[in-house]
């Protein structure tokens, strides 16, 4: 497959009267974009607004940040198999707005956190507190049962992104970043004496709220499969996932997803990159056995030497990460895992909520309960009522002066398992 | 096929129409511990007793799906369901309980139940294939 990301760099968004770009401006027309997500008629009501890098505003409850596209040459506009007719993803031309993101709200329940700060504090933690986002706010009609209303809110979000992603259409591109990968046999010979190393993707699949998709097929549905590393790159992977803040990986991630770029970066240098295995962190026990032996299966057919694992999530997720680490190790695959730590305010706490002597090469994203303290902003665009969900996890967490403290889980993107945020780590 | 489950919970939405139901009067922990207790006297341990995020561990309410009960206790239940006490209560240690969205949590628990429900069903009749 070969496909180009070629990127147009956006240097301010303003409301216009047509949605386009010129010099780096992108002009959203707010009409437009609300006349085509009410097309649906599960929508009531469209709010669209514009938040900026340094500005004192808080965007709350976030439920997907999504980068807007267009893909100029080759088959696959919108999210195929969502969105879009179903197509194959991976190749072509795709024109990028780069540095802008549609970010969505509505709270789907009340305790829905998922919080970016575009100044101060909190603005450190967040990777969305440096793109210009597009917040599209979408209220639903009356009546809808919880999943429908979730998957509105979602799809909208997608085809907001699609609607702002026409405006790149005929936009010059600073850059052109090309991904191209032949098949195992091929990339194989090529590099004859490189180590071949997988990446096994782990997503939420768990049910409402606790959901990610596969070209629209709910993950939950799946046993772990083989997908070409563009696929991804292209849009095939969307989020569902709406309570765990810090280190959901939202759609937008998705499409940049970290791992998958670095990995691209050295193939055919000291790795021989050989695909994405994307697996479901289901809730039965025999669920996890099956998926985890199917991902260890499958890393072995394709004679793979060493594996990096990616979890999503945290809690239950633990079990299948260590699992998938044991058999690959077991079998003789060397595995790196790739997972945040929940380890306390102080940071000395056990991180994981299981362990396995086989994990012996583990990088942490960062400690979701690391405690921070975020002032009040000038604007809110949300929801107050979210706002109070997100302080009110403790005595004294709330402040005189109208600050708070909270934990990093509850800010977008903090703590991201796929690497895609603003933490490093430090070897002693 | 028969009913192969019960779902421990403190969950007031869940009902008889997700099958037989054992009612535990608590907390999310006391679930747990009735979870724990079942384990040892042999029970299978169907679904993991904590979710995926760091939210629904603030969660007022709980349901877990525990089998049929055995000759003896299973490590890996005996083990997942210890150390799911033991995460619950570090994960715990500084919040309160978020009883403000109670009401939302125990619709999530219930959905996420359903899903669980589902997942083993499907799992189960896999099996009866199988045999076949």
């Amino acid at each position: 497959m070969n496909l180009e990301l070629r990127k147009i760099e956006i240097k301010d968004v303003v409301f216009g009267e047509e949605t386009g770009v010129k010099d780096g401006v992108l002009t959203v027309c707010k009409q437009d974009i609300i006349d085509g997500l009410k097309e649906d008629v599960n929508v009531k009501s469209i709010k669209v607004d514009i938040a900026k890098p340094g500005e004192k505003t808080r965007i709350i409850p976030v439920k997907d940040v999504i980068q807007p596209r267009i893909k100029v040459e080759g088959k696959g506009n919108g999210f195929p198999g969502v969105t879009s007719e179903m197509v194959q993803l991976g190749s072509g031309k795709v024109n990028v707005l780069d540095g802008v993101a549609v970010v969505t709200i509505g709270d789907i329940v009340g305790f829905q956190e998922g919080v970016i700060d575009m100044w101060g504090e909190g603005a450190k933690w967040t990777p969305f507190s440096k793109t210009l986002n597009i917040v599209v706010d979408i209220e639903p009609v009356e009546g809808l049962d919880p999943h429908t209303h979730e998957a509105t809110v979602r799809v909208a979000g997608l085809r907001a992104a699609e609607l702002i992603g026409k405006a790149g259409k005929d936009a010059q591109a600073s850059a052109v970043e090309k991904y191209e990968m032949g098949d195992i046999f091929t990339e194989a010979s090529k590099y004859p004496d490189l180590p071949k190393v997988a990446y096994v993707e782990m997503l939420i699949s768990q049910g409402l709220l606790h959901d990610g998709y596969i070209y629209g097929v709910n993950s939950g549905k799946i046993l772990p499969t083989l997908i070409h590393p563009n696929e991804e790159l292209d849009g095939a992977v969307i989020s569902g996932n709406c309570v765990a803040a810090c280190d959901k990986i939202t759609t937008y991630q998705h499409q940049n997803n970290s791992a998958i770029l670095d990995l691209y970066n050295r193939h055919g240098k000291d790795i021989n990159f050989v695909g994405v295995i994307l697996t479901p962190e289901l809730t039965t026990l025999e669920g996890k056995f099956r998926t985890c032996d199917y991902t260890a299966k499958l890393c072995q057919t394709l004679g793979v030497d060493g594996v990096i694992v990616s979890e999503e999530g945290y809690g239950n997720p633990d079990s299948d990460l260590l699992m998938i680490c044991k058999r690959l190790e077991d079998s003789g695959i060397k595995t790196v895992l790739i997972t945040d730590e929940c380890s306390g305010w102080d940071g000395m706490s056990q991180p994981l909520a299981d362990t396995t002597p086989e994990a012996v090469a583990v990088v942490s994203t960062g400690n979701v309960s690391h405690v921070v303290e975020l002032e009040p902003a000038d604007r809110v665009i949300g929801s107050a009522e979210a706002i109070a969900t997100l302080a009110g996890g403790w005595e004294g967490c709330l402040q005189e002066d109208g600050s708070m403290v909270c934990e990093l889980n509850a800010v977008i993107g903090a703590t991201s398992e796929i690497g895609y945020h603003n933490l490093t780590v430090e070897l002693y | 096929m028969g009913q192969d489950f019960v779902v421990v919970t403190n969950n007031p939405m869940v009902g008889e129409s997700q099958g037989e139901v054992m009612v535990v009067d608590g907390g999310f922990e006391d679930v747990l511990l009735k979870v724990r207790d079942l384990v040892y006297e042999g029970h299978q341990l169907i679904s993991h007793p904590i979710g995926a995020s760091m939210r629904m561990l603030f969660s007022p309410y709980r349901s877990v799906l525990v089998g049929s009960k055995g000759s003896e206790t299973m490590e890996v239940y005996a083990l997942t369901i210890e150390g799911s006490i033991d995460t619950f209560r570090r994960s715990t240690a500084n919040r309160d309980v978020d009883h403000v969205n109670a009401d939302d949590y125990a619709r999530i628990d219930l959905e996420l139940l359903k899903g669980a429900i589902n997942e083993h069903r499907v799992i189960q009749r896999e099996k009866i294939q199988e045999v076949q």
